[in-house]
């Protein structure tokens, strides 16, 4: 920690002292620029994998960024999701009629005109072939009418929401893209039963982007399922769970748990840990690549340049001005790429996609944003390679004799 | 006659090389290039150094211009005790006091003609305005002032010597230091460039030292230097 410290010091000193070299005694940016044109092809490949190796990060980090809103823009702090004691998940929980008729008197819970804010929910999993040939699960969540209007964030964009007794489903308008067969008004076969697609939802990037909702009681005849999965219960305030959480505990006929549904989602963010890190790691092997391809294009510079250099020693430039001179070259090499890479990035934009939830088990989809902050941390992160790769070079162009350097 | 020269042991001196010895090390083997080498020149001098190849004449170049240092002995240059000045210091001087003029011009292909000239006089405190207004004047002495936004490549050679000869006087140095300035020219750019030199020496007072194998290029010279195997042989005054 304190070496990193000492690091990110020693670092920003280095930082500064370039832009300070660059305004006091300046070799003009101009003849750095103009150096990189006149070596094109050196030029061009090496910005190019520069750019490539940007755009795989900035794509990267859209990625964890889209994983994340999944999740977190799914839960509110002031709703409470109520399971079984220790299931964790909705999927390895049940709780029977009778605790969910304790629940929906509970005294601390919000009431609306129609009555209690509580929704009583089913989940299963569903296989179901996706456009590209392949089966993956996919969630099926049951839930009363409540349920659709306690999950704000969730708005209808095409036909009407399932009715009750009439095995109709709503599909996320994401899901649409991604699977076939999911138009409105087409059949979707589950648990032995045939549903019609009567409204397209769309989930504005929380998880219910990946999830079919039905009426709970159809989907529980359907599965023979006696139980509920979890029950949503929503409070007058954030500031009631704990004291909503502690009377479920303590309510001997319940053994239930209750969590935040804003805690529930933030668990399950971790779902795209394995992703997130393979991203990391990938982009992390290439970013070593782009360094070596940035430092071997400089060093093959400087020594082409030898006289050149011998000759603005010889006119009075001391060695570090060489070494800032050289060292922005790399910089300005390594940001051309980070423009075009992080551009590149925006092919990107708004693809949607998928993975499988490594808790749920069931696929999770999400869209690449490239947002300008994403583009510009992958800019900032082609100066980093720049300063890192041309370091060692430019050194040496500082290090070079002057009587050596003058013979060329 | 020994490489004292002309009673110029004196306080006018631009250059006093005292007892200069200058080797090269090959591992543990020691190649002495230059020995013992004595020697003023007084200034507003035009001096050419002359010899065989392999003799050491750039390799004094180098050490009077402050490009590299001795291995022995003292050398005071413009005033200053070379020996004393550190890496930086040493860098600060050359570019206020000595002008250099390189057999293959040395020009940033990178650069116009304008830029080139300019490259000195960033390292002085002056303003763009001033440094524009510098570089026109001495472009418009060496006859260029049509060429300033050519890039070398675009200029023939005698025109690259005189964009050379402009940077090396732009910053008004005392010194100019040329090693084969027309080494590379023909005849007529030849004598165009040996011109304009002289005419730095007489009508701006620069001391001109001057290393060539060309007879003409020496015969410019008020003085010849002699050197042969790392010592002075012998100097000659030019008769005209
Ligand atoms: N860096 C070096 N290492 C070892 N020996 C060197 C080095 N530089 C020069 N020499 C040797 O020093 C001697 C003098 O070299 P110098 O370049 O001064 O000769 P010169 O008189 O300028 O010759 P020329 O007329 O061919 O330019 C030569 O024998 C050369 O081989
Ligand atoms: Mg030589």
């Amino acid at each position: 920690m304190i070496i990193l410290g000492l690091f990110g010091v020693v670092f920003l000193g280095y930082l500064a002292w370039l832009t300070w070299a660059a305004i006091a005694y300046p070799i003009p940016l101009s003849y750095n620029l103009r150096s990189l044109w006149q070596r094109k092809v050196a030029t061009v490949s090496t910005a190019g994998a520069i750019a490539l190796v940007v755009g795989i990060f900035v794509v990267v980090l859209s990625l964890a960024q889209g994983l994340s809103k999944a999740f977190v823009s799914s839960g509110r702090a002031d709703q409470a999701i109520v399971m079984r004691s220790n299931a964790q998940f909705e999927l390895n929980s049940s709780i029977d009629r009778g605790q969910v008729r304790i629940l929906k008197v509970h005294p601390l819970v919000a009431k609306d005109a129609t009555g209690p804010l509580v929704s009583a929910e089913v989940v299963v999993i569903k296989i179901f072939q996706k456009s590209d040939g392949a089966d993956t699960n996919v969630t099926v969540r049951g839930l009363e009418p409540t349920g659709i209007r306690m999950r704000s964030q969730v708005k209808l964009t095409q036909g009407r929401w399932f009715r009750p007794g009439l095995s109709e489903v709503v599909v996320p308008r994401k899901m649409q893209l991604r699977f076939t067969g999911m138009e409105l008004s087409r059949i979707l076969k589950m648990g032995g039963r045939d549903w019609e697609v009567v409204g397209v939802f769309d989930g504005g990037g929380s998880s219910f982007d990946s999830e079919i909702w039905s009426d709970v009681v159809d989907i529980q005849q359907a599965y023979k399922r006696e139980s509920f999965s979890s029950v949503l219960a929503r409070l007058d305030t954030p500031e009631r769970f704990k004291a909503f959480k502690a009377s479920v505990d303590e309510d001997k006929r319940l053994k239930l748990d209750a969590v935040s549904e804003k805690a529930y989602f933030t668990e399950l963010t971790k779902s795209g840990d394995p992703i997130r890190i393979l991203g990391n790691l990938i982009t992390l092997i290439l970013t070593v690549g782009a360094i070596f391809a940035a430092m071997n294009t400089m060093y093959a510079s400087v020594s082409g340049r030898t006289k050149e250099i011998g000759t603005l020693r010889a006119i009075g430039f001391r060695r570090r001005e060489i070494l800032a001179s050289f060292q922005w070259e790399s910089i300005l090499l390594c940001g051309l790429g980070g423009i075009v890479g992080a551009f590149l990035a925006l092919f990107a934009n708004g693809i949607q996609t998928g993975t499988t939830s490594f808790q749920t088990f069931s696929d999770v989809s999400f869209a690449f944003t490239i947002t300008p902050v994403l583009m510009l941390e992958g800019v900032a992160f082609s100066l980093v390679m720049g300063l890192v790769g041309g370091f060692f070079p430019a050194w040496r162009a500082s290090r070079i004799p002057l009587a050596e350097a003058m013979k060329g | 006659m020994n490489g004292t020269l002309n009673g110029s042991m004196n306080g006018d001196a631009i250059i006093k090389l005292r007892n200069i010895a200058k080797s090269y090390w090959r591992e543990t083997l020691e190649i002495p290039v230059l020995q013992g080498i004595d020697f003023d020149i007084p200034k507003g001098g035009y001096y050419a150094l002359m010899g065989p190849s392999g003799s050491g004449k750039t390799t004094l170049l180098n050490l009077i211009a402050g490009i590299d240092r001795p291995t022995g002995g003292s050398l005071e240059v413009c005033g200053y005790e070379l020996n004393d000045l550190d890496d930086d210091e040493l860098a600060a001087w050359r570019n206020a006091h000595v002008g250099f003029i390189f057999q293959n011009y040395n020009l940033i292909p990178v650069l116009t003609a304008f830029e080139n000239v300019e490259l000195p006089l960033l390292l002085t405190p002056m303003s763009r305005r001033e440094r524009r207004e510098r570089v026109e004047e001495v472009l418009a002495l060496v006859n260029l002032e049509d060429r300033m936004l050519n890039y070398p490549r675009q200029l023939s050679g005698g025109q690259e010597q005189r964009v050379a000869i402009a940077r090396a006087i732009v910053g008004d140095p005392d010194l100019l230091v040329a090693d084969e300035p027309t080494g590379a020219l023909d005849h007529q750019n030849a004598e165009e460039v040996l011109n304009l030199m002289a005419r730095l020496n007489t009508d701006m007072g620069k001391t001109i030292l001057v290393v060539t194998h060309d007879p003409k290029a020496a015969h410019h010279a008020r003085f010849q230097i002699h050197l042969d195997k790392g010592v002075f042989d012998k100097t000659v005054e030019v008769n005209r």
